[in-house]
């Protein structure tokens, strides 16, 4: 049955008006944030996590999306699989920790024990037509791409995965996720709307003001802009061609795909990619934009290979460079809490205080997502505001958060009905 | 020896009990024929409800799953499957 909210929530997304940021209450209202917990992360490919997170069998991670706990598990065969974290005998939840190593999934309520497959082997004083086949651990679809995990809850999940998957794995191969380990992991709670978290994300034109460490890697030229009247800018932007075309003619020679490919609203797992190249040494996106790991990844020999990037909808960016990758997701806590995960990922033989130290690893993006969670801050206690009106987006340097918008409300009113 | 049997001495650190237990008996059935009641469960190695550290000492353990090697490289055992093979202190 249609509720008083769906009927608001389908008159706010017939109204919203293309190229402008969404009304006030895609930002703050409680019934939107549900209905975004059950449309967008109900029923889209959520990504959670890399492979090395449970690099080992019986290692065990796990998911927080609205109410829903998930576990991520490497079984006895190494395949990942997930489950939802729920005993299916009275529902307690089966582990706590955010990370951990078990041999088999055991509930410390009343010990009934399932193993990495998720089949419930044991429970004490159950007898008669008690069927332990049928109270096996409910799964979760969960795909690898490459090495990153998307996790989707329904039942039916959105097939273009597989297509997703094929286009992207030549590029992120190089990389080798699977033969990283996760050096070092942070996490911040933005206070803002998801959807604020993702926007941010979407556009460079803040870049400049607001990101001085992450400005000594990226060309903001990477991200859009408009074609200027500046002399000392179109001086830059004469730097960037040149320097684009000669990265270009190396990434060929290294069977390197470099080339844009962008489907971020025209699909349900709406994704892009491109690699981009990387200023001054242009060797990864560290301080001093020369690589932070000795280490370099997979086959990788040359450590000036600018940085692929890749980002999905509705929740995740990353950045591949030749020594190290880092891989953030969002995920929503509350209309105006999100949580940001960051995961820096090194060569898993790379070895601390020898070969890369986190501090270094992690100063570049850890200046930016602090910088970042002000900024989301900033536009969440902004949008909340009686004045606010949805404002316009730069056609040159915010086409892609206006692509974040337009499939943000596609999908809503298909899920919707 | 006991009665033709070997038998070890097992102390529980915390509580300071002491109990002998055979050498073909599980250190949770020892204890049991003690009197003494640990957390069990299962008692065939799945749930790891009995999960121990062994302070010094040596068992024979045949798990079925409720331990994994890292948690054993780092001195626990599951009490339901491991017999004692010297005198044992374990962390109860």
């Amino acid at each position: 049955m249609e509720t008083k909210s769906d009927i608001k929530l389908r008159t706010l997304l017939d109204r919203r008006t293309p190229g402008h940021s969404l009304e006030q209450e895609f930002y703050t209202s409680d019934s939107v944030f549900q209905a975004d917990l059950e449309f967008i992360f109900g029923r889209h490919w959520i990504y959670v996590g890399v492979e090395p997170d449970v690099s080992e069998p019986g290692d065990v991670m796990t998911i927080e999306i609205g109410t829903a706990s998930i576990l991520i598990i490497r079984d006895d065969n190494a395949q990942v699989r997930a489950f939802h974290n729920v005993c299916r005998h009275r529902g307690a939840r089966l582990v706590d920790d955010a990370k951990t190593s078990v041999g088999n999934l055991v509930c410390r309520y009343h010990a009934w024990t399932y193993n990495l497959e998720g089949t419930l082997l044991f429970a004490d004083h159950m007898t008669g037509d008690f069927d332990k086949s049928c109270r096996g651990l409910k799964p979760v679809h969960i795909r690898s791409v490459a090495g990153l995990l998307f996790i989707c809850l329904s039942d039916t999940p959105p097939v273009d995965i597989d297509e997703m998957s094929e286009v992207i794995t030549p590029y992120i191969l190089p990389h080798d996720v699977v033969g990283c380990k996760v050096a070092h992991t942070s996490e911040i709670v933005e206070d803002g709307n998801w959807k604020l978290t993702m926007e941010n994300n979407r556009e460079c034109y803040h870049c400049t003001a607001n990101h001085p460490e992450l400005m000594n890697a990226l060309f903001a030229f990477g991200f859009g802009y408009a074609p200027s009247e500046d002399n000392a800018e179109a001086a830059d932007e004469a730097r960037y061609r040149e320097q684009v075309a000669v990265a270009k003619t190396t990434w060929n020679k290294a069977h390197l795909p470099s080339a844009e490919i962008e489907h971020l609203d025209d699909r349900p797992t709406g994704y892009r990619c491109e690699r981009l190249i990387i200023d001054r040494h242009g060797e990864s996106q560290t301080m001093d934009t020369h690589v932070a790991s000795q280490k370099l990844l997979g086959t990788l020999t040359t450590p000036k290979l600018g940085g692929l990037s890749f980002w999905t909808q509705p929740n995740s960016w990353h950045h591949f460079m030749s020594d190290h990758i880092v891989t953030i997701s969002a995920i929503p806590v509350g209309p105006e809490k999100t949580l940001v995960r960051t995961k820096w990922l090194v060569h898993k033989d790379a070895v601390e205080g020898v070969d890369y130290t986190v501090e270094n690893l992690s100063a570049v993006w850890k200046a930016t997502n602090h910088q970042d969670g002000d900024l989301v801050a900033m536009v969440q206690r902004g949008v909340r505001s009686p004045a606010y009106a949805p404002g316009p987006y730069s056609p040159f340097t915010e086409g892609l958060v206006e692509k974040f918008c337009s499939w943000y409300v596609a999908r809503m009113s298909a899920e919707l009905g | 020896m006991a009665n033709g049997r070997q038998m070890y001495n097992v102390k529980l650190s915390r509580s300071g009990r002491e109990f002998s237990c055979a050498a073909d008996t599980t250190v949770l059935e020892g204890a049991k024929l003690a009197g003494f009641r640990l957390p069990s469960s299962c008692c065939q190695g799945m749930c790891s409800t009995c999960k121990s550290k062994l302070i010094s000492g040596t068992v024979d353990m045949k798990a079925n799953g409720g331990i994994v090697q890292r948690e054993i490289d780092k001195g626990f055992i599951l009490l339901c499957c491991s017999k004692p093979t010297s005198d044992l202190v374990i962390e109860k």
